[in-house]
């Protein structure tokens, strides 16, 4: 059935660029202007940026298998989001504390997660689930609706403004945070072992893999992961408000499925998930360029991933 | 008159697998056909072809004379062929009597399920098998908390219960026990005496000399031979089905008993108890090929899972001297044992991913960070060519593999871990014959380095002729042991049927 | 495979530990408001809980058939939509009747449109719903871009005051749900359904029509997400094109509680009525408990989790007990 000799994620960078060139046609395009059309690649490139990195804790939970998925990463992203404003509170100093308390704070709730998970054998969907709940209502405890604070003129600077060649900041740290990515993926044992318990658990765990551990860690990276998205977007948008994170929740399962991992875990690469966030950031600044009211850019967006996912998203059939 | 099925020059293609090249059969009514064909000779295949469940590339059907095609199981079914289903056909959820009448609920009028009678003609089935089955077996159990042989009753009377013109038994006796296997042969005699078709696939020739009236041989996916069994012998009929390992493929040379017993003891285990095994007391040397024999499903593969620490277990086991309680698999692996298990698909291969990753899962740890992805993939393209893996690439998916040649890597996993006990599961399963002989050579040199192997085979011709010593298990215990002189296939045939030989425990 | 008493007890009757949750809801919740049992109050309760109920009751069964259905939230989003803004705070009842079939037929036709993506082109349940909910939602806020519309009062008032015999209407709903359920169970088609998703594979080889059973799940799904939708705006009386966001997640959680476990095969409509109900009782008592506002959102949220967790917790510890 699989006759595709272009691979997902590649497909997923060759729609993303011919729907950006696309987009120059439009009224209010950049035309044939060079100049303007590299600023709005750029500034693409750079609102995908969080997307892509929330996404990116999604990859690995899908790649793990056993129907992985997180369904808490909004709420994370929210939660940590509002702390490191908190924390932060306007001064320099306080950046790395913030990062390391939103790292650790992540990283806390996926363990809960992986815990559920692979101890008491609640499915992932379920557990993930509850878990935003449970965040969510954390956040108005923590909040009492009202948030003070402030980021600090550092973080702007770095995330959110050109920094090398006119390159903004958030783009470097992406790049950074892809290698960082690919070495975990494919240079580490652990990333082999993820691939491993994805295609099959009981395989890998009779081949010395620790499925428990490692289901447990990667549930703890994805949460340590969307706290570094929270982290970011924070330091992008310079404000606030306690529904920060929930529209990235859908887009970074969305995001995973574009660019060609498998849904049932075991093959993917956080590549295709970029892919996928440029896809799907492309997409959404094209309705709004083109001033689409929400209704139609939420109809195009399901559209767009339903045509994505029946391309090769398929599952066998029973006759053979 | 023509026979009530013949089967025409079929052929069947799996991806790169040519399953079925050239097969025919003809049964008739009243009379039980033996398909018989060594592992992966495209028995399975050409049974599924006739009950609908594949299509055919080429070939054709011809029920009473006529061309008929079958676009699914139900058209088969239709048709009057009911199949046995080797991988069982049941669903765990539902109870007994709603598995069996599954799709041929009777109904009272106005369309509901008239449970009554649907009970009642449950048991009336189940009353076929009575004595041979657990006492609080009714229609009501649902089927999830059934033993193994009882779930192959219940798709024996879910297959009969149709009242079937052609009746497929496709390994329908590999789990029973020989009370129930003599009771299914007398049902087949009524059933035979009713004007039904049987055809009748296994691998046990004594029960294929009990119950057939002709026979069809399969080779490689090609009939080669049919007739009567009044007019063939056992051995003819082996020579069929494997010309070139007639007279046995498998030359080991048998360490003797006492040359045994001045080795090292590398295992030894005591009153091994898990939910299946009850009481498991057993030594091996080291360099000795220890098999294991016995029907299937007594135990043997929960015995494997459990000294390699996959399955919890009680009991005292020492490994080299030292007591050791593997409670997960990893702990063994580093002990330097390592398990070919038995399901090759379900539980020895990542199937989506590559021959090169297939066989470094167990040792990625060795490459340090980042991983030394050059020094890894020389190892493995070494194990690769040391096994003779017939490949295209090692970035190639496994799947892509012949059933030998996966199997190759899942041996080959292992092997880079020069491990020191190996225990293998049923490993020459679906496993061509060239291959097999690549494997007991490889078995061979491998004890003679050294290595201390466990081997489980349901295939008794291998287990006699690799082993030093065969441990026969029955029902979760070692039933009996034989070495030297009663290291003979009659004597674990008897052994294995629970008939006293070669020497008792 | 031993199977110890709790398993063999929770298949056979999947709502138990729903039943168990739902009398200790109810007798918490009886103590904090003593006049839960008059039907003025029962009926106040009832009426918020009736379209979760009837979502959930949809989404278990695609559960059972093996599926899950993310987009039932959207569904009741459109059909509110549809209806605040075609009826109208003073629109006739035959306008009314008319739309509530049209919303009706909206409701199966975005199930069958699941259903053909999942059963027929068999793309995974989850994402496929997600994808759709997507558009589901965009259709919704295109009819209703802001909140507004309504339904006359003498509608909402049926739907909010019809009390009879003591029991609210919600209740004879319930009881006409658990009877066709009681009648689908002795059906073909509900045995199918339960082999479907238990294994798909086996019901194939025996002759189900799966794409056929799992098409129809999805199809149930959406008119019952219809039927949600109709309840929630005769409850709110007015339209809002987000109205339907909560009930995915909420629909999934109370079948789940209600004993329909995600793998397919097993479960009932009783437990996820129950499970529904045990949900609206949890959010009464942390109201009534007086616990603090900014806390209650947390509280309602970790006795859910912990409701979820239970069946795991008691499994993992009679294994460790044996």
């Amino acid at each position: 059935m699989k006759r595709l000799t272009i691979s997902p994620p590649l497909a997923a960078v060759l729609l993303a660029i011919v729907l950006f060139l696309l987009s120059g046609f439009l009224p209010n395009g950049f035309g044939g202007n060079l100049d303007v059309a590299t600023a709005q690649a750029v500034n693409i490139v750079r609102l995908s940026v969080f997307l892509g990195i929330i996404a990116a804790g999604q990859t690995l939970v899908i790649i793990s298998g056993g129907e992985g998925i997180d369904l808490s990463t909004g709420a994370v992203v929210t939660l940590t989001a509002i702390l490191t404003y908190t924390i932060v509170n306007g001064r320099n100093e306080q950046v790395l504390p913030a990062l390391l308390a939103v790292l650790a704070v992540g990283g806390l709730i996926g363990l809960v997660n992986g815990a559920g998970i692979a101890f008491l054998a609640i499915s992932p969907l379920v557990m993930t689930l509850g878990m935003a709940g449970v965040v969510s209502g954390l956040i108005l405890v923590i909040t009492q609706g009202n948030v003070s604070g402030a980021v600090a003129p550092i973080m702007t600077q770095l995330i959110a403004r050109p920094v090398l060649l006119g390159i903004p900041g958030a783009i470097l740290i992406w790049a950074v945070f892809a290698a960082f990515m690919w070495l975990l993926l494919e240079r580490t044992a652990f990333g082999k072992n993820l691939f491993a318990i994805g295609a099959n658990r009981t395989a890998a765990r009779l081949s010395g893999v620790n499925v428990t551990g490692m289901v447990i860690g990667t549930y703890m990276l994805s949460g340590m992961l969307a706290g570094l998205g929270g982290f970011l977007v924070v330091g992008n948008t310079g404000v606030v408000h306690i529904r920060i994170g929930d529209p990235f929740l859908f887009p970074s399962i969305a995001a995973v499925a574009v660019g060609g991992t498998l849904l049932t875990g075991g093959k993917g690469s956080y590549f295709g998930t970029m892919a996928g966030a440029l896809v799907l950031t492309l997409v959404t600044s094209l309705l709004t360029t083109m001033q689409m009211q929400e209704s139609v850019r939420r109809m195009v967006l399901g559209a767009t991933l339903l045509a994505m996912i029946a391309i090769y998203g398929r599952q066998r059939g029973f006759r053979q | 008159m023509p026979p009530l099925l013949a089967v025409r020059n079929v052929a069947k293609r799996y991806g790169a697998v040519q399953a079925l090249i050239d097969a025919s059969l003809d049964v008739d009514a009243g009379e039980t056909l033996a398909l018989i064909g060594a592992n992966g000779s495209g028995k399975s295949t050409l049974s599924k072809v006739i009950n609908g469940v594949v299509a055919p590339d080429r070939g054709q059907l011809l029920l009473d004379g006529r061309a008929v095609r079958f676009d699914s199981p139900h058209a088969a079914k239709d048709a009057g062929i009911s199949t046995v289903f080797q991988e069982l056909s049941l669903v765990p959820q539902l109870t007994v009597a709603e598995n069996i009448w599954l799709t041929r609920e009777p109904l009272r009028r106005g369309g509901l399920i008239d449970r009554r009678t649907e009970r009642r003609r449950t048991e009336e089935l189940l009353s076929l098998f009575a004595g041979t089955l657990r006492a609080d077996l009714t229609p009501d159990t649902p089927v999830f908390a059934l033993l193994p042989d009882e779930r192959q009753i219940v798709e024996i009377l879910k297959a009969i219960s149709v009242n079937p013109r052609l009746l497929i038994l496709d390994e329908a006796t590999a789990s029973l026990d020989s009370r129930q296997v003599q009771r299914l042969f007398e049902l087949i005699g009524q059933w035979k005496a009713q004007g039904t078709a049987i055809i009748f696939i296994s691998h046990r020739m004594t029960e294929i000399e009990q119950i057939a009236d002709r026979y069809s041989v399969l080779r490689n996916g090609q009939t080669v031979g049919a007739g009567s069994m009044k007019e063939t012998t056992a051995s003819d009929l082996v020579t069929l089905m494997a010309p070139e390992t007639a007279g046995g493929a498998v030359e080991r040379r048998r360490a003797s008993p006492d040359a045994l017993a001045t080795r090292r003891v590398v295992l030894q285990i005591e009153d091994l108890r898990t939910s299946v095994l009850r009481g498991v007391s057993m030594q091996v040397h080291e360099g000795e090929l220890l098999g294991i024999g016995g029907l299937k499903g007594q135990g043997q593969r929960d015995l494997l899972l459990a000294i390699f620490g996959g399955v919890p277990w009680s009991g005292r086991m020492t490994l080299d001297g030292k007591p050791v309680h593997f409670t997960h698999p990893r702990q063994a692996m580093n002990h330097g044992v390592a398990l070919v298990p038995g399901d090759r698909a379900g539980e020895g291969l990542l199937s989506i991913r590559s021959i090169l990753e297939n066989l470094l899962v167990p040792s990625w740890r060795n490459y340090g960070f980042p991983l030394r992805m050059k020094r890894a993939r020389q190892d493995a393209a070494a194990i690769a060519a040391r096994l003779e893996v017939k490949m295209a690439s090692l970035d190639a998916p496994v799947s892509s593999l012949s059933g030998g040649n996966a199997q190759k890597v899942v041996i080959g996993k292992w092997l880079l871990r020069n491990p020191r006990l190996l225990l293998l599961d049923d490993p020459t399963k679906g496993v061509d014959i060239a291959t097999k002989a690549e494997f007991y050579r490889l078995l061979t040199r491998l004890c003679e380095e050294g290595t201390t192997v466990i081997l489980y085979s349901s295939d008794d011709e291998e287990l006699i002729g690799l082993s030093d010593r065969v441990l026969v298990m029955h029902d979760g215990r070692i039933s009996s042991e034989l070495a030297g002189a009663a290291l003979t296939t009659a004597n674990l045939v008897a052994a294995s049927l629970g008939v006293s030989a070669g020497v008792a425990l | 495979m031993k199977q110890s008493r709790w398993q063999q007890a929770t298949y056979r009757h999947p709502y138990l530990f729903a039943l168990l949750l739902l009398v200790a809801a109810f007798i918490a919740n009886a103590l904090l408001q003593p006049n839960l049992l008059e039907p003025t109050t029962l009926n106040r309760n009832m009426r918020v809980f009736l379209p979760l109920i009837l979502v959930a009751v949809g989404q278990a069964i695609v559960m059972i058939g093996g599926g899950i259905d993310i987009s039932v939230g959207s569904i009741v989003s459109v059909v509110n939509a549809i209806l605040a803004t075609q009826i109208g705070l003073s629109g006739d009842l035959s306008t009314a009747g008319v739309m509530m079939g049209v919303a009706l037929l909206v409701g199966m036709g975005a199930g069958a449109l699941n259903g053909l993506f999942i059963a027929y082109l068999r793309l995974q349940p989850i994402i496929t719903t997600f994808a759709t909910s997507f558009i589901y939602a965009g259709l919704a806020l295109f009819i209703l871009p802001n909140p507004g519309g309504g339904a006359p009062s003498r509608l909402t008032a049926f739907y909010r005051e019809t009390i009879i015999l003591w029991l609210p209407l919600a209740f004879y709903v319930i009881a006409l749900i658990l009877l066709i359920w009681a009648v689908v169970r002795r059906t073909r088609y509900g045995r199918y359904l339960y082999a479907v998703g238990g294994k798909a594979d086996a019901a194939y080889e025996t002759g189900v029509p799966v794409r056929a059973v799992q098409f129809s799940t999805y199809v149930i799904s959406g008119l019952m997400a219809a039927l949600g939708g109709i309840a929630m705006t005769l409850l709110t009386g007015s339209g809002n094109a987000q109205v339907g966001d909560p009930l995915t997640l909420s629909s999934i959680t109370a079948a789940v509680i209600g004993g329909t476990p995600l793998s397919g095969g097993a479960g009932g409509v009783a437990g996820p009525i129950m499970g529904a109900i045990i949900l609206g009782l949890i959010r009464n008592i942390i109201s009534f408990a007086n616990v603090a506002t900014w806390w209650q959102t947390f509280v309602n949220a970790a006795i859910i989790v912990l409701a979820l967790a239970m069946p795991g917790i008691i499994n993992l510890v009679r294994r460790r007990t044996r």
